[in-house]
């Protein structure tokens, strides 16, 4: 068994047995009032809504982290490669109960890409039609912000950034995530 | 010194019941975020003394883990030095009423298998996985009279239970006061991040919690 | 109230009742695409499937976390305290944030008691049936009473798993126009404690807003505000104050008058 695979099934059991449930519309449905309510703030300036959901989902990640950690209680990982598949089929098994795929790596083991089958948040949601937010909008870029702000927390500085989106009318919803670099914990006081 | 003091008020406390005395939240920086008793005949230390308590664990923590042996990484392969990855410090202290009987670590104790840290499956197979993997720390404080146990969560906070020395099973307790640290205040849009933990949800579910244990 | 209530959603992509309502998408130039056609300014995947190829009642008994849904909410207070100047500021906020929720879970709710009260479960029969103005009797309420067991029952079956508590009509003749529903255990309550200097805050007005949203969507215009009422076993019981505007408490009579239910 890969372990890969055995990644998921972790993933799998933790949804069935660890995680409390809520209507799934209710979550989607708050999330787009979220995102309506930034494009009303900011007048349609969906270059800042895009900055904005992403702050929000650093602030949600830097909690959600403590939750994906008591719940799961699995441990650290050896590489990159097993982060990602965490990420993929633990973290978003648990909290959006869907597994996105991990993909397009480079050769450093340092990028990968996540492909979105299924997005829940985006359920029921066509962007408007203003000529723009097809363009400029990332819909669900509070995901990216929430994986910044949780892998912090373990010490990963990471980017991650939507390069496609099905609400764009691309073919498929593409999340690109690269190690900028491991924080290093603080060294014990040598000397001062 | 801090931790003796502690003791001898826990002393005070004759019931033989395995029981969770307190706890204690310090987070990434040393900092006291929260000090709850949980039996009401404790005697209590000055709120500068918990702070001073929070900082002096913080700080022995750390050289706990600063003296932690470390393995050459290159040697992952040929040398499967499965031992090494048993970062765990453990510290005994005297009993507080002097008598100088060190209470030698049982290896159930160093090789405690509820240790979140040592419990990966992954870790196992490598010495140090990552560079930036800590090292552990000191994981528990044992008297006569009580132990001290510390988790400290992946991403830095600490939890430190003072319970009863013969109680079983801390490690459920601890894993659902994380739980419950998860639910009540990381979801508590009120809470400030690193800032002293004050949530009513919290403290209600905590306690109720660990009175159905009994 | 001087903001523009209907005009803060997306476009959803709505049932057959989409436009029922006849709220006005948000963003100028953005007409509501009917279930057969999709508007011809966006662009569409190349397999041309859009949200109206997928059957609405697929998310019907769809789950998600709830820790999702505490984190979506955490961050929504968090935003809205920001921007406001005071308690009352922050819940008339998080009010207007759940308003349109109302209006969308109103269209979902007839929708779906239309089509699960049809004898077949094909989308094509719900749709026939909805979009016949000959069959079904209406199940839009038109008296308030059926309104507001619309609210205590499915509504908060939709979104909380059970109903509501308890119902009640105010006692005062001053305010006949005032009815409670209570809610002992608020689920978008469970993890927030509320700082002891904002006591009167409840965070629940988002569901107040949501409720208002069905009201106002039905043609009863009220205002709904969420109030503490805690008691020794539920701490976080919270009363839904619902007052109907003047315009509904007249109506009320003619339809009395009327024999209507």
């Amino acid at each position: 068994m890969s372990s890969t695979t055995k990644t998921a099934r972790i993933g799998e059991e933790l949804w069935k047995t660890r995680v409390d449930k809520v209507n799934a519309e209710l979550v989607t449905l708050t999330y787009g009032t979220i995102v309506a309510q930034l494009c009303h703030d900011y007048d349609g300036d969906y270059t800042e809504v895009n900055k904005q959901l992403d702050k929000m989902g650093y602030n949600i990640g830097l909690r959600l982290i403590e939750d994906f950690l008591a719940r799961s209680n699995v441990g650290r990982c050896a590489n990159f490669r097993e982060t990602a598949d965490m990420v993929a089929k633990v973290g978003f098994k648990m909290f959006l109960n869907i597994s996105p795929t991990v993909t397009n790596w480079t050769s450093d083991n340092n990028q990968f890409s996540l492909i979105f089958e299924e997005n829940p948040l985006a359920d029921f949601v066509e962007l408007p039609d203003d000529g723009r937010a097809q363009d400029e909008l990332w819909f669900s870029n509070i995901l990216c912000g929430v994986l910044r702000g949780a892998l912090e927390m373990v010490q990963m500085q990471i980017d991650a950034h939507f390069v496609s989106d099905v609400l764009r009318g691309d073919d498929t919803t593409e999340m690109r995530v690269s190690l900028v670099r491991y924080i290093e914990d603080e060294m014990p006081p040598d000397e001062e | 010194m801090y931790v003796s003091n502690c003791s001898t008020s826990l002393r005070a406390q004759t019931n033989k019941t395995r029981a969770v005395y307190s706890l204690i939240i310090i987070n990434k920086a040393g900092g006291l975020v929260y000090q709850r008793e949980f039996h009401s005949g404790l005697h209590k230390l000055s709120t500068n003394d918990y702070l001073v308590l929070a900082g002096t664990f913080h700080g022995v923590h750390a050289i706990t883990r600063s003296i932690t042996p470390r393995l050459p990484l290159a040697s992952t392969t040929t040398n499967p030095t499965t031992a090494s990855h048993s970062t765990t410090a453990s510290l005994s202290l005297t009993s507080p009423s002097g008598t100088t009987t060190p209470t030698a670590s049982t290896p159930t104790a160093s090789n405690n298998p509820n240790n979140p840290a040592a419990n990966t499956p992954s870790s196992s197979a490598y010495s140090y996985p990552i560079p930036s993997v800590p090292a552990s720390g000191l994981e528990f404080l044992e008297t006569d009279k009580f132990r001290l146990t510390c988790f400290q969560t992946q991403t830095g906070t600490k939890f430190l239970l003072f319970t009863d020395p013969f109680m079983a099973n801390i490690d459920v307790v601890m894993k659902k006061i994380y739980e419950l640290y998860a639910d009540f205040v990381m979801k508590n849009p009120f809470y400030q991040l690193e800032m002293p933990v004050r949530c009513e949800a919290f403290d209600r579910h905590l306690g109720s919690w660990l009175r159905g244990r009994i | 109230m001087a903001h523009p209530r209907h005009g803060s959603m997306l476009s959803f992509g709505g049932g057959p009742n989409d436009t029922a309502t006849a709220e006005k998408p948000p963003f100028q130039n953005a007409p509501v695409p009917t279930a057969s056609q999709s508007s011809p300014g966006l662009r569409v995947p190349s397999n041309r499937k859009t949200i109206y190829d997928r059957h609405l009642n697929r998310s019907r008994n769809a789950e998600l976390s709830r820790a999702s849904f505490a984190f979506l909410f955490s961050e929504m207070v968090t935003y809205a305290q920001r921007r406001v100047t005071g308690i009352q500021d922050l819940e008339r906020r998080l009010n207007e944030q759940g308003y349109p929720l109302g209006l969308r879970l109103l269209d979902l709710l007839f929708y779906r008691t239309i089509a699960g009260s049809s004898s077949s479960s094909s989308s094509a029969s719900a749709l026939s049936t909805s979009s016949s103005t000959t069959s079904s009797p209406p199940n839009r309420p038109l008296r308030i009473l059926p309104l507001l067991h619309l609210i205590h029952g499915p509504l908060w079956r939709l979104l909380f798993n059970r109903p509501a508590d308890a119902l009640e009509h105010s006692v005062s003749p001053d305010t006949p126009n005032e009815y409670m529903i209570t809610d002992n255990d608020p689920m978008v309550n469970t993890y927030i404690s509320v700082p002891r200097e904002m006591s009167m805050l409840n965070c629940a007005a988002f569901v107040a807003g949501i409720i208002e949203g069905v009201c106002d969507g039905c043609g009863f215009e009220a205002k709904v505000s969420a109030h503490n009422q805690p008691s020794e076993m539920w701490p976080g019981r919270t009363v839904f104050l619902l007052r109907f505007g003047e315009s509904v408490m007249e109506r009320e009579k003619v339809l009395e008058k009327a024999g209507v239910k």
